[in-house]
């Protein structure tokens, strides 16, 4: 009975070597299962991570009642001890000038992305989606508000014990968003003992958490307001004291084909909140930033005008050494479609090593 | 036919130990990890995909792996068949494409594959098990909702989970407002 996540779970133990070295960029399930699959097939498979520990989001924003930590943590350490995968934590790879993105408290070491390329056979990338969306409302960069990445991740590191620094506890807190991160963000405020109020700007039937995950945490204690949009974040001497919110009605399905919110005029309210979460959303963060037009043609990689990279069918970005896989692909989605994206991205590369070796050395 | 077919299908049943796969509805919170792995190492088709239900829960549905399988009974080529651990598995060189399976099974899982014209369905990961590996959706799943082993030792870890939430349950009410 395999009792934790195994992400080698195609072979019994390491084949011998082919002596191959592939780079992976960011070890969250992307990453993960695409060196579960690269080592059965014999390859030195070195895994970059910005943060101190590996499994991405899985670690550093689900909470740990959704996710047991040590079904994680096994089978990243299967994957060291059996499976010779390397993990090189602490360590941005970027070209550039590394951009300022959510969770880079704990890189020790910067390395240009060119010099990856370099140093491996083929590279892929899966960096996720690590900076948040946030609404262009006044008052957004107060003290007290966070994005939902940002306050689970300040959670998270102080559970494992890799800070001292408390994470934000308040009395009431203010959750604005209907996805997974705004349920958990709800549910932790819930759990640290704040008065938790989660607002959305649709009704919980439009949520993308879904009804049950909505009616579960206002089972256990969360307020849910719906069809509300924040208009302001209020501000007294640089903290936030509540937010401003405008009633909405539903209106004809807009393009992601879910009746629009439609602001009700003369419906302003005030929420009071000492603490602000917005889960409106994450971007992809691919390792070259998306101005750096100049970085981005000399390496080969097209950027989607959401900052996902753009790849073929066979999950190649413009540069055939370097695939793409997960969120910074698909954009913010779930750990399995992550998980299905990293393997066939690894089975990808494969294939088109072994294409590449077969070739006869063209003479001169 | 249908009569050889059932006796084998209890028979069977009595011989070596025999495995299961459960899943465990109240560890699921449907990442759909399960249905990645299966779409990878078929190629594309998933044996065990969820479905998004009216209340917004994801649901992972597929084959359990019936003891006493109506699919078996009824399959006129004894196509659908079981191996030595359990496992209900297709045996693709004698299936017709008939479907009678489909309509025999209570839960919907056989499906047509759209090339080779036969039924297919979860075989509890058949080339995986030969490799002495566990079937991939059990290996993968980041809860432990997907409980594979031996039946003793599925049907007690299941129990084990209903006598912790018991537990906790009691104990909670007892102690109120302790956070062990
Ligand atoms: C709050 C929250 C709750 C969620 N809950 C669920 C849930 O319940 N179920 C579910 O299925 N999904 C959930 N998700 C979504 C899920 O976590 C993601 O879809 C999944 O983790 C994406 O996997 P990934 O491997 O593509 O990226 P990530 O998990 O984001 O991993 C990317 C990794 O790359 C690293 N990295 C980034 N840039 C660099 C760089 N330049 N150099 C080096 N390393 C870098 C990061 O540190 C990170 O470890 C949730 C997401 C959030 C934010
Ligand atoms: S992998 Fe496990 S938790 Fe995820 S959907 Fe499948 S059964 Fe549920
Ligand atoms: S046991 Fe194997 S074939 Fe069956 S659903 Fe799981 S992964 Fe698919």
């Amino acid at each position: 009975m395999v009792n934790y996540m195994k992400f080698a779970f195609l072979c019994k133990e390491k084949p011998s070597s082919n002596n191959i070295k592939v780079a992976i960029i960011g070890a969250g399930p992307a990453g993960l299962a695409a060196s579960g699959y690269l080592s059965c097939k014999g390859y030195e498979v070195d895994v970059y991570d910005k943060q101190p520990l590996a499994g991405g989001l899985m670690t550093f924003a689900i909470p740990p009642w959704r996710i047991p930590r040590e079904n994680i943590f096994s089978g990243i350490k299967e994957l060291e001890e059996k499976f010779g995968v390397k993990f090189i934590l602490r360590t941005k790879i970027h070209s550039g000038k590394p951009a300022r993105e959510e969770g880079d408290e704990f890189v020790e070491k910067n390395i240009p992305f060119e010099e990856i390329i370099d140093n491996y056979q083929a590279i892929l990338i899966t960096t996720g989606t690590w900076t948040s969306k946030k609404p262009p409302v006044k008052g957004i960069d107060a003290k007290g508000v966070y994005t939902a990445v940002e306050y689970l991740y300040r959670h998270r590191i102080y559970e494992l014990g890799l800070t001292n620094e408390k994470p934000p506890y308040a009395k009431k807190v203010i959750v604005i968003g209907g996805g997974y991160s705004a349920v958990d963000a709800a549910e932790q405020a819930l759990h640290d003992g704040a008065e938790s109020h989660l607002v959305y700007r649709r009704t919980i039937k439009e949520a993308p958490a879904g009804i049950f995950e909505m009616k579960r945490i206002e089972r256990e204690g969360v307020t849910i307001t719906e069809l509300a949009s924040p208009l302001e974040v209020i501000v007294e001497n640089g903290v936030v004291k509540g937010v401003k919110f405008q009633r909405m009605k539903l209106g004809p399905p807009d393009e992601s084909g879910r009746p629009k919110p439609i602001p009700i005029p003369n419906s302003e309210f005030i929420l009071e909140a000492d603490l602000v979460v917005f889960a409106t959303g994450e971007r992809a963060t691919p390792p070259v930033s998306p101005e750096d037009k100049e970085a981005l043609n000399k390496i080969g990689i097209k950027l989607t005008k959401w900052n996902t990279i753009e790849v073929n069918n066979r999950m190649q970005t413009g540069n055939p050494k370097i695939f793409a896989a997960g969120d910074v692909v698909n954009g913010p989605s779930r750990i399995g479609p992550a998980i299905r994206s990293g393997l066939y991205a690894a089975k990808y590369l494969d294939n088109w090593l072994q294409a590449k070796l077969l070739k006869p050395i063209p003479s001169p | 036919m249908s009569t050889d077919s059932s006796a084998q299908n209890i028979r069977e049943e009595t011989e070596k130990p025999k495995y299961l796969r459960i899943i465990d509805l109240g560890k699921c919170i449907g990442c759909g990890s399960c249905e990645a792995v299966c779409d990878f190492i078929h190629d594309g088709t998933a044996f065990i995909k969820l479905y998004r239900t009216s209340i917004g829960l994801d649901i992972p549905i597929s084959c359990l792996h019936c003891r006493k399988a109506p699919c078996i009974d009824v399959c006129p080529t004894s196509a659908m068949t079981r191996d030595s651990e359990g496992a209900v598995y297709v045996d693709e060189a004698r299936c017709i494409g008939c479907m009678a399976c489909l309509y025999a099974c209570p839960f919907g899982i056989p499906e047509l594959d759209p090339r080779a014209r036969v039924s297919i369905k979860c075989d509890l990961c058949r080339p995986l098990r030969a490799m002495d590996l566990e079937p991939a959706c059990a290996a993968i799943c980041p809860t432990n909702a997907i409980v594979y082993g031996e039946e003793v030792e599925v049907f007690n870890t299941v129990k084990k989970r209903v006598a912790e939430m018991f537990a906790k349950t009691r104990f909670e009410t007892l102690h109120e407002g302790y956070k062990p």
